[in-house]
């Protein structure tokens, strides 16, 4: 019996290494955000991506992840819009793929998420969604706030130390 | 293969496929594990179990969960408080708002920051999970200029960015909860268990507006809120008095009786400005307050007088 386990021990366990040591992928925790071209909120825009779309990481400076996109566009997302990849070998061994995962995605299917909304709400029709749904569309787009930055001379338009 | 180099490696794999969370490879592994010789079956299962990614504290809520969270939290206090109708205020605030979350140690949340100034004379600040901030017209009219309104925006920030609102749900309620998300195999919860899930959610919602509106946070989140309220305002390019100054007006403005609002849910302002003091003074070379931006100021809230 240790004899036949042996080889798919040792295989396995390098492969599993390799994976934790190599794997440079992050995944998108937050609902949209854009990949910017510097390190910073102010910087123009090179692409758009979602919650869940899976990303190069290709390094990190000052809270910010230089990351590649699956079209191979490259630039800069903040670090708190992206979380490491989970190990997932499931995904690795299309054989066992029928094996029951705790995935992000069936988390999300089953957390508290827009279903448990809906079911609340129709039970509390005082909470007032309505409002929060007005308040969510106001969002100032980045080049709103960096003239509001610039006006007030604040951030890199100050200088007064 | 040796015997140390192959109970290193069976630890490895052990370890390594219980993050994958898979059942069937997870038992594989503590057999194999077992089967070193080195631990008991029973260790072995123990050491994979321990290794296990198992959700049962607020650290583990998804940033999506936090954002429904945050919404139905923000739609009770919008059953209490009607929104401010003043477009350009609002749009001044959220502009204020968003340069200091930028700032801040979580500029991204699931849905982003939104900031929304609420039509009441009563004096306070909360910030739902997530980032959905409301500041009160009473509390605005007691800011004597911009330095002001951004280290009160910066302290709610710094409430949302340390996650406290999600850290006042009780433990057994998301272990409830967990227990229900994690109980089915199938990809969605069938509607017996999402009702049961709802009402958890429910539970979740009486904990977390208790505490933004009734109780307060726990002192120590104040303090670290005010600490962070410094620093992300600093970052944003604001001098750091601001805050003094607001906590200074209220220790002069507190109310006879019993507290209310603001001066219920917060340690006393005095306590607060003694502890200001100490860490703005730590921060060394400082922006300066500008007049132009106090003349902004007086022109956003010259509408609520």
């Amino acid at each position: 019996m240790k004899k036949q386990v042996r080889l798919p021990v040792l295989v396995l366990a390098l492969l599993v290494l390799f994976v934790i040591l190599f794997a440079e992928t992050v995944v998108v925790k937050v609902k949209t955000t854009a990949v910017r071209r510097d390190p910073k909120f102010t910087a123009p825009v090179v692409a758009t991506i979602k919650a869940g779309d899976a990303l190069e990481k290709l390094g990190e400076q000052s809270g910010w992840v230089n990351v590649k996109t699956k079209a191979g566009v490259v630039g800069w997302l903040h670090k708190t819009a992206v979380e490491a990849k989970k190990l997932d070998l499931l995904a690795m061994d299309k054989t066992m793929k029928t094996q029951a995962s705790a995935s992000e995605a069936s988390l999300a299917a089953k957390g508290f998420n827009k279903r448990v909304e809906d079911q609340y709400r129709a039970a509390n029709k005082a909470a007032d969604f309505a409002a929060v749904d007005a308040m969510e569309k106001v969002k100032p787009t980045a080049a709103e706030v960096e003239a509001f930055l610039k006006q007030g001379r604040l951030g890199e338009f100050g200088g007064t130390r | 293969m040796s015997a140390p180099v192959r109970t290193l490696a069976a630890l490895v794999l052990a370890a390594a496929l219980a993050l994958t969370g898979c059942q069937a490879v997870k038992q594989g592994a503590a057999d194999i594990l077992a089967s070193t010789g080195k631990v008991s079956q029973e260790d072995a299962e123990a050491i994979v179990k321990t290794a296990e990614v198992l959700r049962s504290t607020f650290a583990e809520i998804t940033e999506e969960e936090e954002y429904y969270i945050g919404r139905a939290t923000a739609a009770l206090i919008l059953s209490k408080y009607k929104p401010l109708r003043n477009a350009a205020l609002n749009a001044y605030v959220n502009a204020m708002g968003t340069a200091v979350a930028y700032a801040s140690d979580r500029p991204e949340t699931y849905a982003g920051y939104h900031f929304l100034v609420l039509d009441t004379e009563e004096v306070n600040a909360m910030a739902a999970p997530g980032g959905f901030i409301f500041v009160t017209k009473g509390l605005v009219k007691r800011c004597r200029d911009e330095e002001t309104l951004a280290a009160i925006l910066a302290h709610e920030v710094g409430h949302v960015a340390g996650r406290h609102g999600l850290q006042s749900i009780k433990k057994s309620r998301l272990i409830d909860a967990f227990k229900v998300i994690g109980s089915e195999a199938a990809e969605r919860l069938d509607s017996e268990k999402l009702t049961k899930l709802t009402g958890i959610f429910e539970g979740v919602l009486g904990d977390v507006v208790e505490t933004l509106v009734e109780r307060g946070y726990d002192r120590k989140f104040e303090y670290e809120a005010d600490k962070l309220a410094l620093s992300y305002a600093v970052r944003t390019g604001y001098s750091p008095a601001g805050l003094a100054d607001f906590l200074a007006g209220m220790d002069q403005r507190k109310p006879e009786g019993p507290a209310a609002g603001w001066f219920k849910t917060h340690p006393s302002p005095a306590d607060r400005l003694t502890r200001v003091k100490t860490e703005t003074a730590a921060l060394g070379a400082v922006p300066a307050k500008l007049d132009v931006r106090t003349v902004r100021f007086a022109a956003a809230v010259k509408a609520i007088g």
